[in-house]
């Protein structure tokens, strides 16, 4: 039975036929009937086949189209790809049968399409992460994104590449974006840290986003104009307050050096003022523009408003006693004390403005200042006259003592001072012309007064040219006295033969000591004096003569009494008894500029020394030596005790003067010291354990790298 | 070629970001491979200008040369031989020091790669081994002290390290060193000119009759002549000329000498670079020299000029010997 089926299937159609004409050849059916029969039986065979054909048919043209179809989806495919397609079809060249060809383009197809799905899902990838950091910058971070359209048509790698660019392009935008509200936040916050504010506050306003510190921060436009803009308000707040700030500390600045308020309470502010002139940029320590710090400032500027208001009386007195200073000096008649009392209780009862008292003062000083200025040259001439006066006056004593040309100790100083004064006084009558006339000229130009302590300076001149004229009389008389006693003598010689000295009765009971003694004591103190200040060691001391040796004064005062009394009368007897008690302040004034000196000099030695405050309890002299020796420095010291030996009142003047001279070596001597220890100079050794460059770079290099790896 | 050369050389495009280490003219074109402190190693194809290859690798690179001409071996602080791959872009490790290695030698007599580390060993590797230690790694050879410095010449390789140890091997019996000396110069030596820190390069001869021995010489270099004091420069580089067999020297001092070893005579300066010189390598017909200009952390860590290469050509009369008034006796 293992025949083809076609076969069987004749022979079952020949049997079958066979087997009709035998049922035909039985039943004894006609020819025709037959034909008919057999006609029918071919017409339906026929339209079997018919149907078959046409199946078959139908489905070649399916086959055909299926492979028509993958053909063309996968030449879509590979242009969508920008590929050459792998598969070309040869369509002269068959392959074979269609399902064979179908069969083969099919996994092709299936491959390419898997490929064109990766490479969708590829772009899908980008464009969403596109789309994402669009929507970063433009601020819609919180929208749920539609699905990124595909152009599916255009799927090569050209393109994604375009996109990736694309991309690349956006991240960068992106990330200097972050960078840029980085660096506002920096700002930002170093802002909001010196002027006390909340930064996350201030920040929240801008985007709420920008306080979280892990979460997606908004990239927007918007949010970076709006933290420029927060950050150029607060900038704007901050040199707003600087300004203010500055203004403060200005004010407290003059408010201190107006009421001379100590360093140490200064220093507390020091932080405030130094800033007074920094620029925006240089102030960063937080909170110092916070608006509590303003205020605390404020507090303390009101604060030494009022302390001002208090110690302006104090201020207003100060103030007065350098204008009386500046009176005394020019010997001009100060405001009285009445007056000042005055005002003081004026100020006290709050009639007056302080700061008006004050400027008024200030005026006054100033037209003074000016007033000396123009009082100077004459006030140095007067000055130059009254040392003269002094000098005369000292030769007309100097003259009546007859033993004036014994031989003593000194006696050679004593000639020569007598040549000068000689000199001098030859040269007083021309000088006091001179000083008349410019004083004249003076008076004219200004239309007042020159007064000299309150008295006329003319007037002075002319009560000096009286005086002297008497003087000159009286010279006079007793030359012709002399002359008179001569001729007395002549004659008696002449009647007795005898010869008196004519010295001895006329010498009167002057000591001889006391000439030789004098001078010599004056020659110690003006020692003395010519190491302080003068220039002139035998200026007068009067009241007028400023001077530190208070003993001193006190000796040549004495002299003075006893030299030129008429001179004592023009005198102002009030203002010598007050003078001791008015030089008194100028004398702590000049001793604390020493001590700054000395201080700044050798600042280690600012203790007292108890030893020099001992002697001068001993030498016990006026209060201006002690002020002076009050602060002292080591070589003075050391001098003191040297010339503390002798225990000679002498000895101890030129102590005051020392300070300035001797702390120079004092100061000068570590200097060298040091420059030897700064010049050192170490030459550079190889080292003794030996590393080349390139170990030294490597572990330079890994110890700098190292935190990162850490 | 036919232009005249700028004072400098050309300068190339994509220099190094960080020091450089070391610079080698290919010997079969005019490629040249650099290697750096920035972690790379750099091809340059100097008649393009241009950078053809870049190897990242996990730490400083101290050293590089050639294989062929596609490829070639780098080491450095992360104690990797590698041999890398230009055209491809491969790098595969040869092997593995206990320290940063410092030099690389390839050996065309042998056809071994020679390494010299700061473990106190050299390493010879046959790169045609398979990857993989075991099967490259030849031998490890004890040095006295850190190696600094190698050189070859035929089979002979001449090791410098630390404590002016100066070893001088036969490639073919490397069990011990044919002759062991003493640096005759008083700092570290590098390469057989040796050259030193304290501006002095010294020429040995490997023969040890008396009469070659006695022939040897230092000579001063690299030095500057300030108020009565001399200023010492460290001499970093020496390359020998392939064809006339005179030598460059560069120092930190940023000047390139010429000099005629056998003549004992400087044959010509080269205007100051910007930096120390840090290499210096003749291209393989001796018409180029390629100059690294690269602090050479001689200072220790300071702002310097950036990294530079500086390829120059070279004319005969720079580099050939003068010959003198009577003939030398070869030496």
């Amino acid at each position: 039975m293992a025949k083809d089926p076609i076969l069987q299937v004749e022979t079952t159609c020949g049997s079958l036929l066979y087997e009709l004409q035998i049922i035909w050849d039985e039943v004894g059916e006609t020819e025709t009937d037959r034909d008919k029969m057999l006609l029918e039986l071919e017409r339906e065979c026929l339209e079997v086949y018919r149907r078959k054909v046409d199946q078959a048919n139908r489905c070649r043209a399916q086959l055909r189209q299926a492979i028509a179809d993958a053909e063309a989806e996968l030449a879509s495919i590979c242009s969508a790809m920008g590929e050459r397609p792998v598969h070309i079809r040869q369509s002269d060249q068959s392959v074979g049968s269609l399902k064979l060809e179908l069969g083969k383009i099919l996994p092709e197809l299936e491959e390419m399409q898997k490929r064109k799905i990766e490479r969708r899902n590829q772009f899908l990838l980008v464009l969403e992460e596109v789309e994402n950091i669009t929507n970063d910058i433009k601020g819609q971070g919180e929208h749920v994104l539609s699905k990124p359209p595909i152009d599916e048509t255009d799927l090569s790698m050209r393109k994604l590449e375009e996109l990736n660019c694309h991309l690349q392009a956006l991240q960068k935008e992106k990330s200097d974006r972050v960078e840029t509200i980085r660096k506002h936040l920096c700002t930002l916050y170093s802002h909001c840290s010196v002027l006390g504010m909340d930064f996350n506050e201030v920040v929240s306003q801008v985007n709420p986003t920008l306080t979280d510190p892990e979460g997606p921060r908004s990239l927007s436009d918007h949010t970076i104009d709006n933290l420029d803009a927060a950050v150029q308000k607060l900038r704007e707040v901050k040199i707003q307050r600087m300004q203010k700030l500055q203004d403060l500390a200005t004010t407290m600045l003059e408010l201190w050096n107006l009421m001379d308020t100590p360093i140490e309470e200064q220093q507390e502010y020091q932080h405030i003022t130094c800033n007074i002139a920094a620029s925006e940029h240089e102030i960063t320590q937080a909170n110092s523009l916070s608006e509590d710090f303003i205020k605390y400032v404020e507090a303390e500027v009101v604060r030494l408003g009022e302390v001002k208001a208090s110690k302006m009386k104090e201020l207003v007195v100060k103030k007065r006693s350098e204008l009386e200073e500046i009176c005394r000096k020019t010997h001009m008649l100060p405001v009285s004390d009445s007056a000042m009392d005055q005002t003081i209780v004026a100020i006290e009862s709050g009639i007056v403005d302080a700061t008006l008292v004050l400027e008024h003062l200030e005026q006054h000083i100033s037209k003074v200042k000016e007033e000396a200025l123009s009082r100077k040259e004459i006030l140095e001439k007067v000055e130059k006259w009254l040392s003269a006066c002094d000098e005369e006056s000292w030769l007309e004593e100097y003259n009546r003592d007859d033993n004036r040309y014994n031989a003593g100790r000194g006696a050679h100083l004593t000639l020569k001072r007598a040549e000068k004064a000689r000199n001098l006084v030859n040269k007083l009558p021309v000088m006091v012309e001179a000083l008349a006339s410019k004083t004249i000229v003076w008076e004219r130009e200004k239309g007042i007064e020159f007064l000299y302590d309150g008295i006329r300076l003319l007037s002075m001149l002319e009560e000096y040219n009286l005086l002297r004229q008497e003087r000159e009389e009286e010279h006079r008389r007793q030359r012709d006295h002399k002359k008179l006693q001569g001729q007395l003598i002549a004659e008696q010689e002449a009647l007795y033969g005898s010869k008196p000295s004519p010295s001895k009765p006329l010498g009167g009971k002057k000591a001889p000591r006391m000439s030789t003694g004098g001078t010599a004591t004056n020659r110690r103190l003006s020692l003395g004096a010519g190491m302080h200040q003068t220039p002139k060691p035998n200026k007068k001391s009067d009241q007028r003569q400023v001077q530190v040796d208070g003993a001193l004064s006190t000796g040549r005062r004495g002299l003075d009494v006893a030299g030129l009394p008429s001179r004592k009368q023009s005198m102002n007897p009030c203002e010598q008894l007050q003078s001791p008690l008015v030089r008194k302040p100028f004398s702590p004034i000049s001793t604390t500029v020493v001590a700054s000196k000395a201080n700044i000099a050798t600042p280690q030695q600012l203790v007292p020394n108890s030893k020099s405050n001992a002697v001068n309890e001993i030498s016990s002299f006026a209060t201006p030596v002690k002020n002076n020796n009050i602060i002292k420095n080591l070589e003075e010291e050391k001098m003191m005790m040297m010339m503390q030996t002798p225990k000679n009142v002498a000895a101890m003047i030129p102590i005051p003067s020392t300070p300035a001279t001797i702390s120079v070596p004092m100061q000068t001597a570590p200097t060298p010291l040091n420059n030897n220890n700064n010049a050192r100079f170490l030459p550079e050794k190889a080292e003794v354990i030996e590393y080349s460059f390139e170990e030294r770079r490597l572990a330079f290099m890994l110890q700098s790298e190292s935190p990162i790896h850490v | 070629m036919s232009l005249p050369p700028p004072s400098a050389g050309r300068e190339l495009a994509n220099p190094p970001s960080d020091g450089i280490s070391n610079l080698r003219f290919s010997n079969t074109s005019d490629h040249l491979l650099v290697s750096s402190w920035d972690k790379r190693v750099r091809l340059y194809d100097v008649s393009t200008n241009s950078l053809k290859g870049e190897f990242l690798h996990g730490g400083a690179v101290l050293d590089c040369c050639f294989h062929d001409d596609s490829s070639g071996f780098s080491v450095g602080s992360d104690n990797k031989v590698r041999r890398i791959v230009f055209n491809v872009g491969k790098e595969d490790v040869l092997g593995m020091h206990e320290k940063p290695v410092r030099c690389v030698e390839y050996s065309y007599a042998a056809g071994q790669v020679i390494t010299g580390s700061w473990d106190r060993t050299i390493k010879c590797w046959d790169p045609r081994g398979a990857s993989g230690p075991e099967r490259t790694h030849v031998g490890t050879y004890l040095q006295p002290e850190r190696v600094y410095s190698l050189s070859l010449v035929g089979n002979r390789l001449v090791v410098a390290t630390a404590g002016r140890h100066v070893n001088i091997y036969d490639l073919r019996n490397m069990s011990q060193p044919e002759q062991r000396r003493e640096s005759s110069l008083k700092y570290q030596t590098f390469c057989y000119a040796l050259s030193s820190v304290e501006g002095r390069v010294a020429m040995e001869f490997f023969d040890l009759s008396e009469a070659a021995q006695a022939k040897k010489y230092a000579f001063k270099c690299h030095r500057k002549s300030e108020a009565g004091r001399d200023i010492v420069y460290p001499v970093n580089a020496i390359a020998f000329h392939p064809i006339y067999g005179t030598f460059a020297t560069g120092g930190c001092d940023g000047f390139v000498n010429i000099w005629d070893g056998n003549n004992k005579k400087r044959l010509y300066q080269y205007s100051k670079y910007p930096s120390s010189i840090a290499a210096l390598s003749f291209s393989r017909d001796g018409q180029l020299l390629a100059v690294a200009s690269s602090y050479t952390f001689e200072e220790g860590e300071k702002s310097h000029e950036p990294e530079a290469i500086f390829v120059r050509n070279v004319n005969e009369i720079e580099v050939k010997p003068k010959p003198k008034a009577y003939p030398n006796p070869a030496a």
